[in-house]
């Protein structure tokens, strides 16, 4: 390699690493914009920390790995105290930009426990913990003890977040294939990863459904008279790996399916399953259903939905 | 497929052909015969478990007291090893020529105790060790020559529910002895217990304490922790299997969620990795009926 090539490579490298850089600290300021520096009270404590997608696990333990599992991009943590009121507790502000609204309400969906609030896209507040997603972020405001002020300060600083982010995003198309009827929409959870599937409802230890980066799925419960059942529907890239995983999931899990794909599990339960490998390419599964006529229905009800959505 | 390739599916549990204690971690069924079956396992030398617990060992604001947590600990060290000295005990603990490792947890929001470290510390200089052969440490011990030269190691963590491996307990306490801790992520953690046999530690660790002063029994929000799910069971369980005080330490955090949500609320992600340590890994025992689990003090709201 000659003196020439070796200079152009460096220079290449460094321009890379410059670029990189300044596109970094940009969306850092965006983010900062994003956040106010005071709140009835609380003000702006320390300098703000940044982390990205090889930092994470410096502020987030382990369980950073969740936000690696969407495509989490960059983190803003700001702390704020009342100095007038020593005795109130501190309140953190953590704005996450996931790179796309369809993961920031991925990662929403994945925490939340019960009814939703009004702060922007969609919120919960549950003991000192405020967090919603609005366009792609998903933003946490918590204080570690709840007082009627820190509490007042906290849905504040909340609601000026999702009025300084002027964009909204839309939720994964994926959820338009869920059935509406006895459609349980707390329980809805939307995820790319074979853990994900695992964290929420367990399936196997091994990933035989085939989920991964590329992936989208969507898993959500419902009530209907004769019980509760999980409907889960997976997006893949090609036919080829939506054929390859139905394959795959009917020989670990239901090697006794009929020729409808469907089965009686241990607990007299009814697991039924299906691929279509038009578009999109998906596979439904309905685990638990309480008959056989009930996991066939819900199949029955997505058809329906796809052929509305995709003539 | 082979049973490889499919690995352990939902199916296998709801038939009973695995870990029972694994099929109630994830909230499913455990079939009726399969309790019969195993209350009627072979007498065998049973897993000697020592909870403690004393409700004046925290104060009104949580803070730890440190003569009561010494007492605390003696009483189940001397109870788990038959000694009526607590000094006695620990001379069957650690030789004066050891070097001994206290390996603690320093997460911010619920850490190891300064006073049961420092508890631990002096029993082990009365037992006859130098002060500068004992070692503290969690997140640095790849780094530290008292681990790293070790000869000797305590392990003490407090209990807690974990994003990642459902619970937190003695067996997860060592990831730190690993240079790359995600790799050990799959399946809700479930291979915790193969850094057991890494020769940093295997065969080292002469006592186990899983601390219950306050644990956390649901996590919420990106830290998974929020003191509205801590309470005060002001227990310590102490034992050489720190499988069986996983075991029961999950099963106490089972109870307190199926007591606080008022219904069965499986913990998640589902805690594998216990159930794994006993059958896949051999390191100890997660079969209450192979534990014999002795109860000293308070006993007011003791869920197991």
């Amino acid at each position: 390699m000659n003196l020439s090539r070796i200079f152009k490579i460096t220079l290449a490298t460094l321009a890379a690493v410059v670029f990189a850089t300044m596109v970094q600290g940009e969306t850092a300021m965006r983010m900062n914009e994003l956040v106010p520096r005071a709140m009835h009270g609380w003000t702006i404590q320390g300098t703000d920390e940044t982390y990205n997608r090889k930092t994470i696990f410096d502020y987030i333990d382990g369980a950073g790995e969740v936000y690696l599992a969407y495509g989490f991009q960059d983190l803003l943590v700001r702390n704020f105290a009342n100095l007038d009121e020593p005795d109130q507790p501190e309140i953190t502000v953590e704005l996450f930009d996931m790179g796309s609204s369809e993961d920031a309400f991925g990662i929403f969906s994945h925490s939340r426990e019960g009814d939703e609030g009004e702060i922007g896209q969609g919120s919960q507040y549950q003991a000192g913990l405020l967090y919603f997603w609005k366009g792609r972020f998903f933003t946490c405001v918590l204080t570690k003890r709840e007082t009627p002020s820190a509490k007042q300060a906290v849905m504040a600083l909340g609601k000026a977040i999702a009025n300084a982010i002027t964009e909204s995003g839309s939720k994964p198309q994926l959820l338009n294939y869920l059935p509406e009827d006895g459609l349980i929409h707390q329980s809805i959870r939307y995820f790319h990863t074979h853990p994900m599937l695992n964290y929420h409802y367990f399936v196997a230890t091994e990933n035989i459904l085939r989920l991964d980066a590329s992936t989208s799925a969507v898993l959500a419960r419902y009530q209907h008279p004769e019980g509760k059942s999980y409907l889960l529907l997976i997006d893949y890239p090609t036919p080829a790996q939506a054929k390859n995983a139905y394959d795959s999931f009917l020989a670990a899990y239901m090697p006794d399916a009929t020729k409808m794909g469907t089965a009686q599990t241990e607990n007299g339960k009814w697991t039924s399953a299906r691929v279509q490998v038009g578009k999109p390419k998906l596979i439904a599964v309905v685990f638990d259903a309480a008959t056989r006529a009930r996991a066939e229905a819900l199949l029955g009800a997505v058809n329906k939905k796809l052929e509305v959505t995709h003539p | 497929m082979t049973d490889y390739e499919k690995g352990i599916t939902r199916r296998d549990f709801l038939r009973g052909t695995t870990c029972t204690f694994l099929a109630a971690a994830l909230g499913l069924r455990v079939d009726a015969q399969e309790v019969v079956k195993e209350a009627v396992k072979p007498a065998v030398k049973k897993t000697k478990v020592v909870l403690i617990r004393n409700p004046e060992v925290l104060d009104a604001n949580h803070r730890v007291n440190a003569s009561v947590i010494q007492k605390m600990f003696d009483d189940a060290v001397t109870t788990l090893l038959g000694k009526s000295d607590p000094v006695e005990a620990w001379k069957q603990l650690v030789k004066p020529n050891d070097v001994v490792g206290i390996k603690t947890n320093v997460w911010a929001p619920l850490r190891t105790p300064k006073e049961l470290e420092q508890a631990i510390k002096q029993r082990a200089m009365d037992a006859g060790v130098p002060q500068e052969k004992i070692g503290i440490d969690d997140r640095g011990v790849l780094r530290n020559q008292i681990f790293l030269n070790a000869t000797a190691l305590i392990n003490a963590r407090p209990l807690r529910t974990h994003h990642w491996s459902g619970v937190g307990g003695c067996i997860k306490n060592y990831i730190m002895f690993v240079p790359s801790p995600p790799q050990y992520h799959p399946n809700s953690c479930e291979n915790l217990a193969a850094i057991w046999k890494l020769p940093i530690v295997k065969g080292k660790t002469r006592l186990n304490i899983l601390v219950i002063l306050r644990p956390l029994f649901h996590g919420i929000g990106p830290h998974h922790f929020n003191p509205t799910y801590q309470w005060d069971y002001k227990g310590l369980l102490v034992g050489t299997d720190p499988v069986a005080l996983d075991a029961v330490g999950v099963r106490i955090l089972q109870a307190k969620r199926r007591a606080y949500f008022g219904e069965e609320r499986p913990l998640k992600p589902p805690v594998t990795y216990v159930a794994a340590a006993d059958t896949k890994h051999h390191l100890g025992t997660s079969d209450m009926q192979r534990m014999e689990l002795i109860k000293l003090g308070w006993t007011e709201d003791i869920l197991i």
